[in-house]
């Protein structure tokens, strides 16, 4: 139960849940699945499925062709961002329609920190494929004391699709969001 | 660095309780930096120390797609190409910042047959001196053989 008169921040974010974080329509991600960006992410973490680059290899496989890594899935849809400013907007990559995240930036909580993350896939990404994201938020909790500061814990809910509709997967993710305490006042 | 699993992983030959062969993951500035980009992740927490300690943190730390990605290829490095990955839920605890190696280990916690196709879910830790920075598990399939 949120008590608007000891915490009329928590009040005011309560009209955001169960409804879209950011966008009210899916965001298009800003490439289709393409090799480029698989290449960037195999040789990055030194992931050498050869699934993911080998058409050779991948046509011996059930997949039958190259597919991306499934831990992509969030990948293809983070916004472009904004570099100019984005420490002060505390790593928001862009000036993003009015949401809970911006609300809570504005009210200092501007420190960001996940905590869950749920990953789905109904099946892997082949190259060509364009997705769209939408994100639900599902809940904020009361606000917490916790090791990094005060803050809310924000969890919300996104849905991939690519252009039939099709849902290709699904992802839970939990952050909390919290108030940076200063060292130097702490001592 | 890679697992010293025989590939093709062979469903039948696994049983509820087995281990997976550990992998060690130097973590490195350059790891995380490389993974936050390449992840199109660009918060500063993730490149930036000045800014990461002045939220608090140690150090610059790992995103938790470059989390979920070094999991899934833990995973996929011991099943192989032929395994396909269904669901990755984690648990983030402590971070994981540079000069700290990731240990991950992970265990069988169930196998279900069903007609020719193993759905096999694995409980995964990856830790490094803070004690755990992501638990959880993986549902994952295999052709049966």
């Amino acid at each position: 139960m949120t008590d608007e008169q000891t915490d009329p921040l928590r009040a005011k974010l309560e009209r955001y849940i169960g409804k879209p974080l950011g966008s009210t329509t899916p965001t298009e991600a800003p490439d289709k699945v393409n090799l480029p960006m698989i290449r960037h992410w195999v040789d990055a973490l030194d992931d050498r499925n050869p699934i993911y680059l080998d058409s050779e290899a991948a046509a011996t496989t059930r997949y039958g062709e190259i597919v991306a890594p499934p831990a992509m899935l969030q990948t293809w849809t983070m916004p472009r961002p904004v570099i100019e400013g984005i420490a002060e907007r505390g790593g928001a990559p862009n000036t993003s329609t009015e949401n809970a995240i911006g609300a809570l930036d504005k009210a200092g909580y501007s420190g960001s920190l996940a905590t869950n993350s749920e990953l789905e896939f109904e099946r892997y990404l082949k190259v060509g494929e364009q997705l769209h994201s939408m994100i639900m938020l599902e809940s904020i909790s009361e606000q917490k004391s916790t090791a990094f500061g005060l803050g809310y814990f924000v969890t919300w809910v996104t849905t991939y699709t690519n252009d039939q509709d099709e849902v290709v997967g699904r992802q839970m993710f939990r952050v909390l969001k919290f108030k940076p305490a200063n060292p130097k006042d702490n001592s | 660095m890679s697992n010293e699993t025989r590939h093709p992983l062979r469903a039948s030959d696994l049983a509820v309780g087995d281990s997976l062969p550990p992998f060690d993951l130097p973590v490195t500035s350059t790891v995380i930096v490389a993974g936050a980009i390449a992840t199109r992740d660009f918060m500063p927490v993730h490149h930036d120390r000045d800014y990461a300690q002045a939220q608090g943190a140690p150090d610059i730390f790992m995103n938790i797609l470059t989390t979920n990605g070094y999991v899934s290829r833990y995973i996929s490095d011991w099943a192989g190409p032929e395994s396909m990955q269904r669901k990755i839920s984690i648990k983030l605890g402590g971070p994981a910042v540079p000069g700290q190696a990731l240990k991950f280990t992970g265990q069988i916690i169930s196998i279900n047959r069903e007609s020719d196709e193993y759905t096999i879910e694995v409980s995964v830790q990856a830790r490094n001196d803070f004690g755990d920075h992501a638990t959880g598990t993986v549902v994952l399939t295999l052709a049966g053989d």
